[in-house]
């Protein structure tokens, strides 16, 4: 598991790129429902018990991938308001060393309109970046809670698969495997990512 | 950073900033200029990132900031308007004249309140108040979109990298001794300017105007004798060319 870096807004586009891997392996998962759906109407009767787990898989992997799209959306958002939040924060500390520099300069209150315009917008940003974090953090507490659904799936699944006759045995077992692994990945991203998001809370 | 009155009649004042001794090491020196009207003003090449507070801070000493409604960056580079971005939020009302074919270039480096006037490959003239300012061709001098900006009636060019010298950041502000300054302009011109055709049609051009100063963006600027003397250096200095400094 990678540092978290010293720039928050370098941290927030770490946690965007880690969570778009989520994506692509909510994908494979939709995939492996696909794959359990055509052995279990292979093995006919003798997989009866695999097949409503199937469908199971199938609304898994719905919910996965629509809930890791919109957690990598919020992330990305999360990631450009970190970027202007760091605009914004310069233009501040630029304009603070003119009022230290040119304090006692003929004009120097002709900056005042545009500083109190640059807080404001730090203030905005501040505040998306505040509420962007916080929904991060309930989606990725979300789809963690849906992925325990995951190992029960997978523990049902391997129950069914023993049942399945040797044939389809393996085909089975490899469905629940991969659901598991699938399901375990995923968590793993979301435990790294929530916290990175912690320690941005921070910031 | 130094500020440098240039010139002054009852229409219009030329201010050359520069020689910031502030600055970090690693930056080149630049030169910044300001055309004050009556009741605007024109900032040329304000500089990079870098030099945005040392900037605004002399800026505001001779005027309010509102009164900056023009912008001017005779190309792209860093360091010559990669301040951009804090401009835009200082001066939200400017609009910054530069070249069309940097309009989507430079908008990278932050402009979401400034307007872009792009300046057209054959040049034009910007009115602020009863001054009268052209801005010039010097296309591939050294960048492929590139301008000065002349004044007929205070006689100055601004010349951009045309005349830039790399020296230390408390040179003198004139050229004092032209066979001298060569050596610190000659590998810039060769190196960083890549057509004598180029540059051969800006001095053919040039020599037509009045110039009694011409104000590069590096270094010193050159007075009276010294513009003709530039001229013909220049004309007779092949450029393109990758040589060691002599």
């Amino acid at each position: 598991m990678s540092e978290l870096s010293n720039n928050y807004f370098i941290s927030a586009a770490e946690i965007a790129a880690k969570l778009d891997k989520t994506t692509r392996i909510a994908q494979q998962l939709s995939l492996t429902a696909s794959n359990a759906r055509a052995v279990a109407l292979r093995a006919g009767e003798r997989a009866a018990g695999f097949r409503p787990l199937t469908d199971f898989i199938d609304r898994l992997a719905e919910v996965t991938i629509k809930s890791s799209k919109n957690i990598n959306k919020l992330a990305a958002a999360l990631s450009q308001t970190s970027v202007d939040k760091e605009r914004a924060n310069s233009a501040i500390s630029h304009f603070n060393a003119i009022f230290i520099k040119a304090n006692d300069s003929k004009f120097i209150h002709s900056l005042d309109e545009v500083f109190e315009r640059c807080q404001h917008k730090q203030k905005q940003l501040e505040n998306s970046y505040k509420r962007q974090i916080s929904y991060l953090s309930e989606e990725l507490v979300m789809l963690s809670s849906e992925l325990r659904n995951a190992v029960i799936l997978a523990t049902l699944s391997r129950v069914e698969a023993s049942q399945a006759g040797e044939q389809y045995q393996s085909a089975l077992t490899n469905v629940a495997d991969n659901v598991e692994g699938a399901a375990n990945k995923i968590r793993e991203h979301i435990r790294y990512a929530q916290q990175m998001v912690s320690i941005l809370e921070q910031h | 950073m130094r500020t440098h009155k240039l010139f002054e009649n009852n229409s219009h004042t030329w201010l050359m900033f520069g020689r910031d001794e502030e600055k970090p090491n690693e930056i080149i020196d630049t030169n910044q200029y300001m055309v004050i009207s009556n009741k605007n003003a024109l900032l040329m090449d304000p500089g990079g990132i870098e030099l945005f507070s040392a900037m605004l801070s002399v800026v505001i000493k001779q005027l309010p900031a509102d009164k900056v409604t023009h912008l001017f960056a005779s190309h792209q580079d860093p360091d010559i308007i990669s301040s951009l971005g804090l401009w835009d939020q200082a001066l939200p009302s400017a609009t910054l004249h530069s070249p069309w074919i940097w309009e989507s270039f430079i908008k990278h480096f932050g402009m979401n309140n400034i307007s872009y006037s792009a300046i057209p490959d054959e040049g034009s003239s910007l009115k602020i108040d009863q001054v009268t300012l052209d801005f010039i061709p010097a296309h591939y001098l050294h960048s492929s979109g590139n301008f000065n900006v002349y004044d007929a009636e205070a006689k100055i060019l601004m010349s951009g990298d045309i005349g830039a010298a790399l020296e230390c950041v408390d040179a003198p502000l004139f050229v004092d001794n032209f066979d001298e300054h060569i050596s610190k302009m000659k590998m810039f011109h060769q190196r960083w300017m890549p057509s004598n055709r180029a540059k051969n049609d800006w001095i053919s051009r040039v020599r037509k105007l009045n110039i009694e100063m011409m104000c590069p963006q590096h270094g010193r600027i050159f007075k009276g004798d010294d513009v003709k003397r530039f001229l013909d250096w220049f004309e007779a200095l092949e450029v393109g060319i990758i040589a060691k400094s002599t």
